[in-house]
């Protein structure tokens, strides 16, 4: 018993430590960099997905509904990424402080104008998101944005450190600024050539950086490859000269592999979140390694 | 611990008692992955509802389901016969694969990513909302008095075969019902615990029971105190540790069968020596 009170004891003091922090829970790794960029030593960043995860497909345990209880911000990306596993979480955390329309709820999507939003949406077409293409972090002036809607959320929850989150905000748009130039001039080379993806999370990144990745592996989202499909990918593939496919660390690498066998291309790690490549832990090193390996693999 | 693990607790005391019972059938009858079988050909009806572009949560996707459970019923039912040199677990895998490659097949072109699907048909322990577990429970309770009510004659079929032919009675129908119920309480469980935590629920008590009973009434009884410790010490365990609650469910059974088999081995030692 005496154990017991204790423990109480020390689990009320933890929990009166971190609330002096600002709790923010991010659905996927990619906000939680940003927001750990804009929290700084303010808040405590709780990711939920593991940067090697489907995003699509997340398996749930008993510290999310904690961490979501506790939240002060939750940010999550919207247009349909978390649907398959988000909904029921927030329905047993019941957290009001996080529900939508709150200053506390981050839905990063809200203010960014999808590409690939479909023009009428049937099953034919496959795992389409309805909402357009929700893979939208890939692009950095994008991210830009949703670190800026953080900042915004932060502030509004925890306003004596407004001017703290504004200033990191600042420093996270230049170093971003910065960096676009120089990844802007690495893939300058390869401007208008085409790559190909297992899945169609990169119009973003492929809009940002003039390049087209307009073939997939998968004959329709969220299908796998079927021979055929990928026989005619080879062909085109040879046709055009393509040089490099792109490979997540959740999806069939063999499938890319076999295809770059017949073809002569490279098959490219790349990852839309932060520590889904070795050594890439933020959001701007993960850009970093994915630009030079893919103009190696370009070159 | 209990704000969040109120209702995986609850749904882990109120369901687990007929699934223990129907267990126990199933083993007796030595059909173990009937269960498995039974939530493929279910889920092969949604498929074919996906395809249909029907709303998967409509009252239609629930009753092509159902039929599909059905037709498994029928086949499991016809195919069971007194005497066949077929094994009945031959039947049953048969039907699985066919069943889930069949779906395969119809999602191709349906050209639907399996993300609703799979939500649909594999639930997660941990979220499982009231209603769900009440909605659940008032199936069970119905189907629980269904087999309560002819308990005589489905005792009959599944542990006195050739006694229930002797006395005349038309096996293959009682067969046919015990199917039927069965298809529908595994189909219920599957979507708010997942495939893991029936074929779990289903086989583990009932193994434990027939180890240390020879009574059904006994065996049910230490079936059920089994299926409450591992239930709620797996959530225990999954809360303590952070792992996910169905697999963490499913390896505290595990383990609990292992202490059983060595407390069972240990006692034949102790009686022959």
């Amino acid at each position: 018993m005496k154990r017991f009170l204790l423990t109480l004891l020390f689990s009320v003091a933890i929990a009166i430590s971190a609330n002096a922090k600002l709790n923010v829970v991010a659905t996927l790794p990619d906000f939680g960099s940003l927001a750990r960029e804009i929290g700084g030593d303010k808040a405590d960043v709780t990711i939920l997905a593991k940067p090697t995860e489907d995003p699509h497909f997340v398996d749930a345990r008993p510290s999310f509904v904690v961490a979501l209880r506790n939240a002060d911000v939750l940010i999550d990306g919207g247009a349909e990424l978390e649907i398959g596993w988000l909904p029921p979480l927030l329905q047993n955390a019941r957290n009001p402080k996080i529900e939508t329309g709150k200053p506390g709820r981050v839905i990063a999507a809200q203010n960014i104008r999808l590409m690939n939003v479909p023009g009428n949406v049937t099953r034919a077409a496959g795992d389409v998101h309805a909402l357009g293409n929700p893979h939208f972090m890939t692009d950095p002036i994008i991210a830009k944005a949703v670190a800026q809607h953080i900042a915004q959320s932060f502030a509004a929850v925890d306003p004596p450190n407004a001017a703290f989150y504004q200033a990191n905000y600042t420093k996270f748009e230049s170093e971003i600024n910065a960096k676009l130039q120089e990844w802007g001039a690495a893939m300058l080379p390869f401007k208008g050539q085409n790559v190909v993806a297992y899945h169609d999370s990169w119009p973003y990144f492929a809009h940002r950086f003039a390049i087209n990745i307009d073939i997939f592996l998968e004959p329709k989202p969220g299908i796998p490859p079927s021979p055929s499909h990928l026989v005619e990918v080879i062909a085109q593939m040879k046709a055009q000269h393509i040089k490099a496919i792109i490979v997540e660390p959740f999806q069939n690498r063999k499938s890319a592999e076999r295809v770059a066998e017949a073809t002569g291309a490279k098959v490219v790690d790349f990852a839309q979140f932060p520590g889904g490549l070795p050594g890439a832990d933020s959001y701007i090193k993960l850009m970093d390694a994915m630009i030079s390996r893919l103009a190696a693999a370009l070159k | 611990m209990f704000e969040v693990m109120f209702w995986p607790i609850a749904a882990c005391v109120l369901l687990p008692w007929l699934l223990v019972y129907l267990g126990l059938h199933v083993v007796q009858r030595g059909i173990i992955f009937i269960d498995i079988a039974m939530a493929q050909m279910a889920s092969l009806g949604i498929c074919l509802a996906v395809l249909l572009h029907l709303d998967l949560q409509s009252w239609t996707t629930f009753a092509i389901a159902l039929g599909f459970t059905l037709v498994g019923a029928a086949i499991f039912s016809i195919t069971g016969k007194r005497a066949s040199q077929i094994p009945q677990e031959a039947v049953i895998g048969i039907s699985y694969v066919v069943a889930a490659a069949a779906a395969v097949l119809l999602l191709s072109r349906a050209a639907e990513g399996d993300e609703e699907i799979k939500n649909m048909l594999v639930g997660n322990i941990l979220l499982v909302t009231p209603n769900e577990v009440w909605k659940c429970f008032a199936l069970f309770l119905a189907v629980g008095a269904f087999h309560f009510v002819l308990r005589k004659n489905f005792l009959l079929v599944s542990f006195d075969r050739d006694g229930a032919y002797e006395r005349g009675l038309k096996v293959r129908w009682w067969d046919f019902l015990f199917y039927a119920a069965f298809g529908l309480v595994v189909t219920s469980f599957v979507r708010i615990a997942g495939v893991l935590l029936v074929f779990s629920y289903l086989i583990v008590p009932a193994v434990c029971g027939i180890g240390l009973a020879s009574r059904i009434g006994k065996r049910l009884l230490i079936g059920w105190v089994i299926a409450w410790i591992g239930g709620i010490g797996g959530l225990f365990f999954s809360f303590w540790w952070d792992l996910p609650s169905g697999a963490a469910i499913v390896c505290t059974f595990g383990a609990l069968l292992i202490a059983v088999s060595a407390y069972v081995l240990i006692r034949s030692r102790l009686r022959t020596s």
